[in-house]
């Protein structure tokens, strides 16, 4: 497979280096050019196209069914709403308010949160139930949604190799022949990117944008920060934590990174509601 | 039977107590103080690894009591929780995670018990064999909010949004 991948990638590469390398260097120029420099050329070539909502909102679905056939959404309707709610709440206050918009507590044990590109989020319980009020659920929820408002993941899927065929995503927009291939890959190339994980920096970006979204909401933005230090508790050894640990930096360093950045700024906002009533009302109905 | 009985309510029991209170050691020589502010009042000082509860948060500050009975507050990074027995690391049990086992052995050394029930999904394996379910993805659709009932739920709890810029990179 691996195999696969690196001809694919050298053919497209190849193909870049005679079309258009050859018309601004000599042979000579021409070997000091290295891969990297190729793949830079690439990169920027396909910044320019950025994909289409509609292109978005296929893969993100994609992912989200993928991610829901490994495990299942928790049947509790007030529960689903519920969070759907707090999320539609978290979302006005962004720049991408109309999107597609959907939230979903997952019935894992596994400590974590999700997101896909169009809009999609999701919580574990095992997640849920270890918080305290809805200001931590938010805080939760708005670094999710800030990867979706960055594209951090599609950004990924545009980088990765694994699609062989990187800068032909941009035509995910257009219904030709090929339409399905590029979908599949680069879904499959998303799903991988839960195992994988995303930067470390993509993850202190979501930290930074989600702090701010759940301000702007009304809530106490120190509801992620409350999270990271429970999550720094867990004994890394515990199995739920696994997938979590290998995919995101250390509580640890999110914490400290966060209350760095917060302190003196968003400090003023700290005696904003953290709505612990509504929320030990609704997650403990359905805990009980 | 009768002891199993009785190990049982323990395992319930234990956990609701530590809903309220959660156990946590100072990081550093820390001040312990009146107020959550920087420059308020110091109720007393503290030294590295004492055991404290927590009772509160608020923003970036925790309100603490100390085995002395002190109470004041902490900034949140001054402090680790902890499972109260020699700063050993815990299973995360905060909030309602302190009323479950949440699938995984918990509470063998206050229990005495290990509790065990599989960890269902999202191990790298399942997420590689995972059969996409788009029937399950449509039915996020039914539990779909809008922006009014948002509001309407930001209301209820008197949630006010502000503005406030995002971290320049």
């Amino acid at each position: 497979m691996n195999k696969l991948i690196s001809n694919l990638l050298c053919s497209l590469l190849a193909g870049l280096f005679l079309s258009t390398t050859a018309l601004a260097f000599d042979f000579g120029d021409l070997k000091k050019l290295d891969l990297n420099k190729l793949t830079d050329i690439v990169k920027k070539t396909e910044s320019l196209k950025p994909l289409d909502d509609k292109a978005e909102l296929e893969i993100g679905k994609g992912l989200a069914a993928n991610l829901l056939g490994a495990v299942p959404l928790v049947q509790n309707e007030p529960l689903q709403q519920y969070v759907n709610k707090l999320g539609f709440w978290l979302a006005s206050q962004t720049e991408r308010p109309d999107i597609n918009w959907r939230f979903g507590v997952l019935d894992s044990d596994g400590v974590n949160a999700f997101a896909a590109p169009g809009g999609y989020v999701f919580v574990t319980k095992g997640l849920l139930l270890r918080m305290r009020n809805e200001a931590e659920l938010a805080g939760v929820v708005s670094h999710e949604i800030a990867h979706v408002l960055r594209k951090h993941h599609l950004n990924a899927i545009q980088k990765s190799a694994q699609t062989g065929l990187m800068s032909d995503l941009a035509g995910l927009a257009l219904d030709n022949e090929k339409h399905g291939e590029l979908a599949k890959k680069a879904i499959s190339a998303g799903t991988e990117l839960y195992s994988r994980g995303l930067d470390k920096e993509d993850e202190f970006e979501a930290d930074r944008i989600g702090v701010v979204i759940a301000a702007k909401a009304g809530y106490d933005p120190y509801g992620l920060p409350a999270v990271l230090q429970t999550l720094e508790a867990i004994n890394p050894q515990d199995s739920g934590l696994a997938l979590m640990t290998k995919t995101h930096p250390t509580p640890t360093t999110r914490l400290q990174k966060l209350d760095v950045l917060m302190s003196g700024s968003l400090d003023k906002y700290a005696t904003q509601p953290q709505v612990a009533d509504r929320f030990i009302q609704v997650v403990g109905a359905y805990a009980k | 039977m009768k002891r199993i009985k009785c190990w049982l309510l323990l395992v319930v029991l234990l956990p609701i107590a530590a809903l309220a209170d959660e156990s946590a050691e100072t990081l550093l020589n820390v001040e312990l103080k009146k107020e959550p502010y920087a420059d308020a009042a110091t109720a007393t000082n503290l030294p590295a690894q004492s055991a404290v509860s927590v009772l509160k948060r608020q923003g970036a500050w925790v309100n603490v009591k100390t085995t002395g009975n002190a109470n004041g507050w902490l900034k949140m990074t001054a402090i680790k929780l902890t499972d109260g027995r020699n700063g050993a690391k815990k299973s995360g049990d905060s909030g309602f995670g302190s009323l479950f086992n949440l699938g995984r052995k918990s509470r063998t050394a206050s229990s005495g018990m290990a509790v065990t029930t599989g960890i269902r999904g999202l191990s790298e394996e399942e997420l590689k064999n995972a059969q996409p379910n788009t029937q399950a993805v449509n039915k996020m659709d039914s539990f779909a909010s809008s922006k009014s009932s948002g509001e309407k739920f930001a209301e209820k709890v008197k949630l006010k949004s502000q503005q406030v810029e995002y971290f320049k990179p």
